[in-house]
């Protein structure tokens, strides 16, 4: 009799355990991941719908591709999705070497580790916009301190143009980029060179190759993985830079350091030309997605062989 | 290697060393030194490195000059909040995928992670229009929310890692027990894995504090500015445009800058294993 009576209630507590099991795990994971997608997925979508539409702040509608059509046609776009590629490959070509360096030299046991520890996490904690203002002290023109070191070092008195002189800006505006972000490349290479296998060194010292063939044949392949992985996200970072350019040159002189997220930000924010600002942004996601395609890509073969 | 190439090769190190860390520090020091200048040595020309008469008198000033007391509590209050926020959602998420085998669980995983490639701008364009619908613009509430959401996938992909570390057997035991899944996740869990909760927290910290772009596309009313959206409004000293008051705009960045100094310096371990995660992860 007791025996009968506890095995349904056995069940359907089993039961009760096995759903409520599956339900608080919903209950768990949904709220972060609705809270993501309902502020990234979901914008990105309507983002596609509203690039096919001529919405301003007083309404619009549908027009298919003209903005597209339009898209070829607009110097200033086609020319920020030049630079926005020509800094992309820079910045992070030159972080990634830059930042190997780096790594190496502070890999080499020298004194003073809690100090070049606390100011290699400097440029890293600076936030992108303070960096703009940092260094826009330095590059200031009439009677800045970048000039000033020049003419002391006997460069006469001709004064560098660093952020009105279109060439120049690009450069001063690749120099910052470069200035913050090199830390956390050295950091993850850092990290990575200790986690390789000392015995593959060991046994190339062993059999006489020097310190240059033994980076050069035994340690830069053994990187390999690394160095796409800081590629891969640096290069992703870098194709969407808004804050530290905005706040350096505003894109300018003219439109010399414009990148596709300041031209999306001008035309969507401050033009408040919702469906072109759209189909800029468009450029800018094809863009991201392609750049972190191809070096995905290369990261994925890199760790097959 | 004799003892002399030896202490010649030391010496090219250090020298190496010297000079990349005084470029690393150089622009950050330059602005510190700006700050303690007077308004007549930065418009000196040439211009001084070591300032000749140093003075903190800009400290104050921006203090009642520059609106900062409401920035410094609206950058506390989003940076503060969000990081509590998306580490706890996070957290909760975490544990879900760490522990549970749901339906759906790998395309949610996918789809939180590949969110991290979605720029910013892009979606920041729809968002504006549904809060101007909504009327969450110039609000606390609208700018935390998404502070939180653009920190929930490093706050679950981080605190993931460490709760995969911890053995299963503990969370059967809690049960055994009678703790429900929320009780083992907050009083077993989370305090196990304190140390990936308190990096996950502090990183989102620092991102919230530091972020620029959010605020300035959200809002517009000075009731809801924070400090680096406040950087480009530096009042001009009296009423004198003609000379330069980069001595006060150093000193806003200053402000910007000194309250994630000090922990930094207490931090570091800390930081330097959240920011590596991710390589070793992949």
């Amino acid at each position: 009799m007791a025996q009968a009576k506890a095995a349904p209630l056995a069940q359907s507590r089993v039961q009760n355990l096995f759903s409520s099991r599956y339900a608080v795990f919903y209950v768990l994971v949904l709220p972060a991941f609705l809270l993501r997608m309902i502020y990234s997925v979901i914008p990105v979508i309507q983002t596609i719908q509203l690039s096919m539409t001529n919405r301003t702040i007083v309404g619009g509608g549908y027009i298919g591709l003209r903005n597209y059509e339009f898209m070829t046609r607009d110097a200033t776009l086609i020319g920020s999705l030049g630079w926005t590629l020509l800094y992309t490959g820079y910045a992070a070509a030159a972080e990634t070497i830059i930042g190997l360096g780096i790594a190496i030299l502070l890999m080499q046991n020298l004194r003073l580790r809690w100090l070049s520890n606390f100011i290699i996490l400097l440029p890293w904690v600076v936030a992108p916009i303070l960096a703009a203002l940092a260094f826009r002290i330095l590059y200031f023109e009439d009677g800045g301190i970048l000039n000033e070191i020049l003419r002391q070092l006997g460069y006469g008195n001709a004064a560098v143009r660093w952020l009105s002189d279109a060439e120049t800006a690009r450069f001063s505006v690749i120099v910052m980029t470069v200035w913050k972000n090199v830390s956390w490349v050295a950091l993850i290479f850092m990290a990575a060179l200790g986690s390789l296998p000392r015995e593959a060194l060991e046994a190339a010292a062993v059999d006489g190759a020097n310190a240059l063939q033994r980076f050069w044949y035994v340690t830069l392949p053994l990187l390999k993985p690394a160095i796409y992985l800081v590629l891969l996200l640096r290069a992703m970072a870098e194709v969407q830079t808004f804050e530290q350019i905005y706040g350096l040159t505003r894109g300018g002189p003219g439109s010399a350091t414009k990148t596709l997220a300041l031209y999306a930000f001008e035309r969507f924010f401050q033009q408040q030309r919702y469906g072109y600002g759209a189909a800029v942004n468009m450029v800018l996601l094809v863009v991201t997605i392609a750049v972190g395609g191809i070096f995905a890509w290369l990261l994925y073969r890199s760790r097959e062989i | 290697m004799t003892h002399r190439r030896r202490r010649l090769r030391n010496a090219l190190l250090y020298a190496l060393l010297f000079f990349v860390l005084a470029g690393l520090v150089f622009p950050v020091l330059f602005m510190a030194l700006t700050s303690l200048k007077t308004a007549a040595e930065v418009n000196r020309i040439p211009p001084t490195l070591w300032p000749k008469y140093p003075t903190l008198e800009n400290y104050p000033f921006m203090a009642r000059a520059w609106d900062f007391w409401l920035a410094l509590r609206n950058s506390l209050i989003l940076a503060g909040g969000s990081g509590l926020g998306a580490t706890v959602l996070g957290a909760m998420a975490a544990y879900a995928f760490s522990r549970g085998t749901f339906r759906g669980r790998t395309l949610m995983y996918a789809l939180l992670v590949a969110s991290m490639a979605l720029p910013a701008m892009v979606a920041l364009g729809p968002i504006f229009i549904a809060y101007l619908r909504l009327r969450l613009l110039d609000t606390h509430i609208g700018l935390l929310l998404v502070f939180t959401a653009g920190g929930l996938p490093l706050a679950t992909l981080l605190q993931f890692a460490y709760f995969n570390a911890i053995p299963r057997e503990l969370d059967d035991a809690a049960a055994i027990d009678g703790a429900g899944r929320f009780t083992t996740l907050f009083r077993i869990i989370m305090p196990i894995a304190m140390p990936g909760v308190f990096v996950s927290f502090l990183l989102l910290f620092i991102v919230g504090w530091n972020d620029f772009l959010f605020v300035f596309t959200l809002s517009s009313s000075p009731d809801t500015q924070v400090l680096t959206t406040n950087l480009y409004t530096i009042p001009p000293r009296e009423a004198d445009y003609q000379s330069s008051n980069l001595d006060l705009v150093a000193t806003a960045g200053m402000f910007v800058l000194l309250p994630l100094v000090p922990l930094l310096m207490l931090t570091q371990r800390q930081l330097v294993e959240g920011i590596t995660f991710g390589a070793v992860q992949g």
